[in-house]
C-alpha cells in the first residue's frame, strides 16, 4: 500500500514534468486526467470500503434510512405542493409583469372589489400602463350532446385576453380581434350576428374525446352552435381549473340592451388581469392607473366617487387563497423532520461511541485520521443515497395520493408533480439530514482517544456525548411541543367553526343546481313557471317536507353573487350603500330555517305583476332604519334599468352567507317570480337523511323537463364540510404530525435514558448496595426524564408562541396563546415522556448490585 | 489440464485495458511508468492509463495470479531503487494467449463477413 503510495507519486510527476517539456496545453490535459485519476479511483477505493462497513450492519443502516428517508418523503411531497402553489413561475411569458386589478375605495373600507364593467371598458381603452387589461366573467352553462344535458363551467374573456396571458392554442388558434367585436354573453337572450366561437380547455377537450377534428366543428351549448377555433395547453387553468371553454366577450355591445348608456359602473363583479408595459413597476402602474381613476370619477362624480384602482401582483392573488395553509403544513413537516434528524443524530452519536473501537484499532495500526474521517463520509453518502432512494420512491407514491384527496380550492393543483426540482429538493433533503445526523460522529472519529477506547471494559462515552445527546433530546421535546400546540390550535379552530351558528339549520337538507338553457327559457316568465314547477314536483317527493330555491345559496359557489347600491326611501341617495341581491322563491326561509323576525315571508301573492317587495335581513334594516321597525317602510334600489322604490315585507335573521368564518353582510331578498334568475339553487328540507332522497328528488325534477341539468346534488352539511375542508385538511395533518413528533421524541428520550443506565450500572449497583431502594433508583431516573421534559417544554412552547403569532388569521375562536391548549399539550408531554422513561427506569431499579458489580 | 484450460476460459474477456497491462509485459518485467508509456504508444495514445487506475489493476492481476513483483532488475545504471518491475507469471501468459486467441477467432470470422469483405473492396 505504502510503496504504491510513492510509486505513483513518482510516476505523476515524471508524466507531468514531460507534460510540461511539451508545453502548456499537454500539461493542464495531463494535470486534469490525472485529477480525474485519482478522485474516481479514491472514490472507488472508499466507497467499497464503505459498502463494507454497512454490510456488516445492514439492518442498522437500512433503518436509518428508512426513517430518514420517510421524513424526507413527506417533506419532499409537501414541497412538490408549495413549489408548484407558491414557488414556481405562472406559466406565462413573464409573469411579474402580470397583475390583478380591483376597484377600491377607502372611504366605505371596500379595497379588493372586482371592478365593474363601465370602468374595465374605460380603463381598456384609455390607460398607458399596460400592453393590454382583460376581464373575465365565469358562466356556467349547458353542454347538449346526444344523451342529454350535461353543466360546463366556461368564461366570457374580453378582447386582450390572449395578449394579457400570451397563450398559444396547443390545437388550432385564439380569437382575433373582429371574433371579440360584437360578441355578446353566452346565455344572453339577444341576436348575435357574427359566428360564436369558443376555445376549449385541454382537459374539457379530452372528455370529448381529444379529437384533433373537433377543431373547426361546432359544439352545442346553452341551444346554440359554437365553432371551436382552438384548443388550449393542459397547464392553462385562467382563471382556474374548472373553466372549461372561453368565448369572446364584447361589454360594451353585451350590456346596451340593458344600459343604453353604457357597461354599469355601480355592479362590481369582474375578474380582471393586466399586462404592464415592460419596465413599469407594480406601483408604477398603479400611480397611472389612479390618474386615470381620478378622471373617471370626475366624468361620474356621484357614481364613482372615491373609487380608485388598486393592483396585486397575479401569482400572489393565485397563491392568495392557501399560502399560509401549505407553509404552516410545510413547516410542520419541517419540524417533524428536524426531530427524525435530533433522534438520529443521537442514535449516530451513540454508534459512534460503539465503534471506537475498531476506529481506535484503525488508526492504532496508523491509519490518517483524515482517511478514516474520509471512509466515514463514504458511508454517509452511501447511507444518504439510500435514504434518497426510498424517499423517491415513496414521494412520486405520496404525490399521487396526496393530490387524490387534497382539497380542490387549493390553486394550481394542477401543476403539482414529481418533476426534476422536487427530485433535486428531496437529493439536497437527504443529503442534508444525513450530514446533520451524522454530523458529530464522523467529525470526532478521527480524534478518537486511542488509549481510552482500547482500554479493556472502559465505558468509552465522554461526557461530552451525553451531554450532547441529552441536548438533542431537549431539541426533539420542543419541537414536539410545538407541533403540539399548532396542532391543538387547529383542532379547536376547527370544532370551532364546526360550532359556530351559521344563522340557520344545516341539518336534513337536500341541495340541487339546476342550470336551465336561456335558449329554452327565453322569457322571465317562462323560467318562473319552470321552477313553480320543479317544486310543486319535489313536494310530492316522499319525506320531504318542504322545498324553495334562490340564486345564491349559502356556502354554495353556484349561483349569481352580486351587490347592488340601495338606501332607505326617507334619507335621500346620499346615503347608498350596497348590498347583497337574492332571488327567493316562496317558502325559502322557512325550508332554511332563517327565522323571520319581523313581517313576513314571501307568497305566492308576490308574483311579476304584484307591487315590488323586498325582504331585508337585520343587519341591512338596523343600518337603514335603527331601532325603528322597517316593515312597511320602501327603500330605492338601483337596480334593473333604473332606482326605483320597493317595500320592505320582512326583516330575517344575519347569515353567515361565505361560511363560518365570513361575517354577515348586508342582504335584499327579492321574489324570485319578480326577477326571475335562470340558475337556482334548490333546497329541500327532508325528514330522513337527504342523500336518501337525493336520487328520487333528481327524477321528479327531470320529470318537469329532462332536458334541463340538474346537477352538483348534494347537502347542506356537505357544503358546509366543503368551506371548512381547507380548515379540516390542515388540522388532520398537523394533527398526524404532531403524534408522529411525539412518538419520535419518545423514542428519543427512552434511548437516551435506556443507554445512560446500561452506561451506569456500576453507580447505579453501588448506590443500591449503599442502600438506595430500588423505588428510589427508578425515581431518579423519571426525574432526569423530567428535567429533559422542562426544557424542552419550555423551549418549546416560547417557540410555539413566537410562531403562532403568523398563524392567527388560520384560527378561529382561539387565541394563539390559548391557555387550555398549552396546558393540555404540556400535560401530554409529560405523560409521554414519564411513559418513555418507565422502562428505563424499571430496569435500573432491577438491576442486581451483586451481578453488576462483578463485570 | 483441463480444469486449467477450463478455469482460463472463464476469466475471458479481459476488460479492454487490463489486456494491455498484460501486453505491455508480455516481453518481459516493466515498471509502472514504462507500462503506462508502452500501452500509450501501442495504441496511438487512444488508450491511457493513469497511475492511480494502473496501480489498481496491478494489485488486481497480482492478486489473480496474471503478474508478479519481478526481482529481476536491469543493470545498476538504469534503475532506480524506488522502481517496481512487474512480470507475465505463467499462468497470466495463459490467459493472455487464450484471449489473443480468442480475439483471433473473432477477426477471422469478421473477415469472413460478406458485408465487411465489400466494404473493403
Amino acid at each position: 500500500m505504502m510503496d504504491d503510495r510513492r510509486a505513483i507519486r513518482d510516476d505523476r510527476n515524471r508524466l507531468l514534468e514531460e507534460a510540461r517539456a511539451r508545453g502548456r496545453g499537454p500539461l493542464i490535459r495531463t494535470w486534469f486526467a490525472l485529477l480525474w485519476d485519482l478522485v474516481v479511483v479514491g472514490a472507488r477505493h472508499d466507497l467499497a470500503q464503505a459498502l463494507r462497513a454497512v454490510m456488516r450492519s445492514p439492518s442498522v443502516t437500512f433503518g436509518i434510512s428508512l426513517l430518514l428517508g420517510l421524513g424526507v418523503a413527506a417533506t419532499t411531497t409537501l414541497f412538490a405542493f408549495v413549489d408548484a402553489v407558491l414557488l414556481r413561475p405562472l406559466p406565462y411569458d413573464q409573469p411579474d409583469r402580470l397583475v390583478m386589478m380591483f376597484e377600491s375605495n377607502v372611504t366605505q373600507d371596500r379595497l379588493r372589489e372586482g371592478p365593474s364593467p363601465g370602468n374595465v371598458a374605460d380603463w381598456a381603452d384609455r390607460n398607458d400602463a399596460f400592453d393590454a387589461i382583460t376581464a373575465m366573467l365565469s358562466v356556467s352553462a349547458t353542454l347538449r350532446t346526444g344523451d342529454g344535458g350535461t353543466p360546463i363551467a366556461g368564461v366570457h374573456v374580453t378582447r386582450g385576453f390572449f395578449d394579457v396571458f400570451r397563450r398559444q392554442a396547443r390545437l388550432g388558434r385564439t380569437f382575433t380581434a373582429a371574433e371579440y367585436e360584437g360578441a355578446t354573453s353566452i346565455g344572453s337572450r339577444q341576436p348575435y350576428s357574427g359566428e360564436p366561437v369558443m376555445v376549449l380547455s385541454h382537459r374539457f377537450w379530452q372528455t370529448l374525446g381529444a379529437d384533433p377534428q373537433l377543431v373547426g366543428r361546432t359544439i352545442n351549448v346553452e341551444g346554440r352552435d359554437w365553432r371551436v377555433i382552438g384548443v388550449m395547453p393542459d397547464d392553462f387553468a385562467v382563471p382556474d381549473a374548472t373553466a372549461t371553454f372561453w368565448t369572446p366577450w364584447d361589454l360594451r355591445v353585451s350590456y346596451r340592451p340593458r344600459y343604453p348608456n353604457g357597461p354599469p359602473r355601480d355592479a362590481r363583479f369582474l375578474r380582471v388581469v393586466g399586462r404592464m408595459k415592460a419596465g413599469l413597476s407594480v406601483a408604477g402602474a398603479e400611480a397611472r392607473m389612479q390618474t386615470l381613476a381620478s378622471v373617471l370619477e370626475a366624468e361620474h362624480p356621484v357614481i364613482n366617487a372615491g373609487w380608485g384602482v388598486r393592483l396585486s401582483p397575479l401569482a400572489d392573488e393565485i397563491a392568495r387563497t392557501s399560502r399560509l395553509e401549505l407553509l404552516l403544513v410545510f413547516g410542520a413537516m419541517s419540524c417533524l423532520l428536524l426531530l427524525l434528524c435530533a433522534n438520529v443524530a443521537s442514535l449516530a452519536i451513540a454508534r459512534g461511541l460503539a465503534r471506537a473501537r475498531e476506529v481506535a484499532i484503525r488508526l492504532a495500526l496508523g491509519a490518517r485520521g483524515s482517511l478514516v474521517t474520509r471512509q466515514l463520509i463514504a458511508e454517509n453518502l452511501l447511507g444518504a443515497v439510500v435514504t434518497l432512494i426510498i424517499a423517491l420512491v415513496l414521494t412520486t407514491w405520496w404525490v399521487s395520493a396526496a393530490l387524490s384527496i387534497a382539497p380542490a380550492g387549493i390553486p394550481r393543483l394542477h401543476e403539482v408533480a414529481m418533476n426534476w426540482r422536487v427530485a433535486s429538493f428531496a437529493a439536497l433533503l437527504a443529503l442534508l439530514v444525513t450530514a446533520i445526523g451524522n454530523a458529530v460522529p464522523t467529525l470526532r472519529a478521527s480524534r478518537t482517544p486511542i488509549a481510552g477506547a482500547l482500554k479493556d471494559g472502559a465505558a468509552v462515552s465522554g461526557s461530552g456525548s451525553g451531554r450532547l445527546r441529552a441536548g438533542l433530546v431537549v431539541v426533539e421535546i420542543a419541537a414536539a411541543v410545538m407541533l403540539l400546540v399548532g396542532a391543538g390550535l387547529l383542532v379547536r379552530t376547527f370544532a370551532e367553526l364546526r360550532r359556530v351558528d351559521v344563522g340557520f339549520d344545516t341539518s336534513n337538507l337536500l341541495v340541487l343546481r339546476i342550470t336551465p338553457d336561456a335558449a329554452r327559457y327565453r322569457t322571465q316568465a317562462q323560467t318562473a313557471a319552470y321552477y313553480r314547477r320543479v317544486i310543486a314536483s319535489l313536494r310530492e317527493v316522499p319525506s320531504v317536507a318542504s322545498v324553495a330555491a334562490i340564486t345564491s345559496l349559502p356556502m354554495s359557489t353556484i349561483g349569481s353573487e352580486f351587490t347592488r347600491p340601495f338606501w332607505p326611501e326617507h334619507a335621500g341617495p346620499e346615503t347608498r350603500t350596497e348590498a347583497s341581491i337574492r332571488m327567493a322563491t316562496p317558502g325559502y326561509f322557512d325550508t332554511l330555517r332563517l327565522p323571520v323576525l319581523a313581517g313576513r315571508e314571501f307568497t305566492d301573492a308576490d308574483e311579476a305583476n304584484a307591487p315590488r317587495v323586498v325582504i331585508v335581513n337585520q343587519k341591512l334594516a338596523t343600518s337603514a332604519w335603527g331601532d325603528a321597525n322597517p316593515i312597511g317602510r320602501n327603500l330605492v334600489l338601483d337596480y334593473q334599468e333604473g332606482a326605483y322604490p320597493y317595500q320592505v315585507v320582512g326583516v330575517v335573521r344575519d347569515n353567515r352567507h361565505d361560511g363560518p368564518r365570513s361575517e354577515p353582510v348586508p342582504e335584499i331578498y327579492i321574489p324570485h317570480a319578480q326577477n326571475s334568475y335562470l340558475v337556482l339553487n334548490v333546497i329541500a328540507r327532508t325528514t330522513l337523511d337527504p342523500m336518501a332522497v337525493a336520487q328520487t328528488a333528481r327524477a321528479a325534477a327531470l320529470r318537469i323537463d329532462p332536458d334541463q341539468p340538474v346537477h352538483s346534488v348534494t347537502t347542506m352539511d356537505q357544503l358546509l364540510g366543503e368551506v371548512v375542508k381547507l380548515d379540516r385538511f390542515a388540522m388532520l395533518l398537523i394533527t398526524l404530525f404532531a403524534v408522529g413528533g411525539l412518538i419520535t421524541a419518545a423514542g428519543g428520550v427512552y434511548a437516551l435514558l435506556a443507554y445512560t443506565v446500561m452506561q451506569r450500572r456500576r453507580d447505579i449497583a453501588l448506590r443500591m448496595a449503599l442502600g438506595a431502594s430500588p423505588r428510589r433508583v427508578a425515581r431518579s431516573i423519571v426525574m432526569e426524564s423530567l428535567v429533559l421534559a422542562a426544557a424542552g417544554g419550555a423551549a418549546g412552547l416560547l417557540g410555539a408562541l413566537a410562531l403562532s403569532r403568523f398563524a392567527r388569521t388560520l384560527l378561529f375562536g382561539v387565541a394563539p396563546q390559548d391557555p387550555l391548549t398549552i396546558a393540555s399539550s404540556v400535560a401530554v408531554l409529560l405523560v409521554v415522556v414519564i411513559a418513555a422513561s418507565w422502562l428505563p427506569a424499571r430496569r435500573a431499579s432491577l438491576i442486581d448490585p451483586s451481578r453488576a458489580m462483578r463485570i | 489440464m483441463p480444469d486449467r484450460a477450463r478455469s482460463v476460459d472463464r476469466l475471458l474477456p479481459l476488460k479492454p485495458k487490463v489486456l494491455h497491462i498484460l501486453l505491455a509485459v508480455a516481453d518481459g518485467p516493466r515498471h509502472g511508468y514504462s507500462i503506462m508509456q508502452e500501452v500509450a504508444q501501442r495504441t496511438d495514445g487512444q488508450v491511457r492509463i493513469w497511475p492511480a487506475a494502473l496501480y489498481g489493476f496491478l494489485r488486481e492481476l497480482e492478486k489473480a495470479d496474471f503478474i508478479v513483483e519481478s526481482t529481476d532488475r536491469p543493470a545498476a545504471a538504469d534503475d532506480d531503487e524506488r522502481r517496481r518491475y512487474f512480470a507475465l507469471t505463467p499462468h497470466g501468459k495463459r490467459v493472455l494467449d487464450a484471449e489473443v486467441r480468442r480475439l483471433e477467432a473473432i477477426v477471422v470470422h469478421a473477415r469472413a463477413s460478406r458485408a465487411l469483405r465489400k466494404a473493403r473492396a
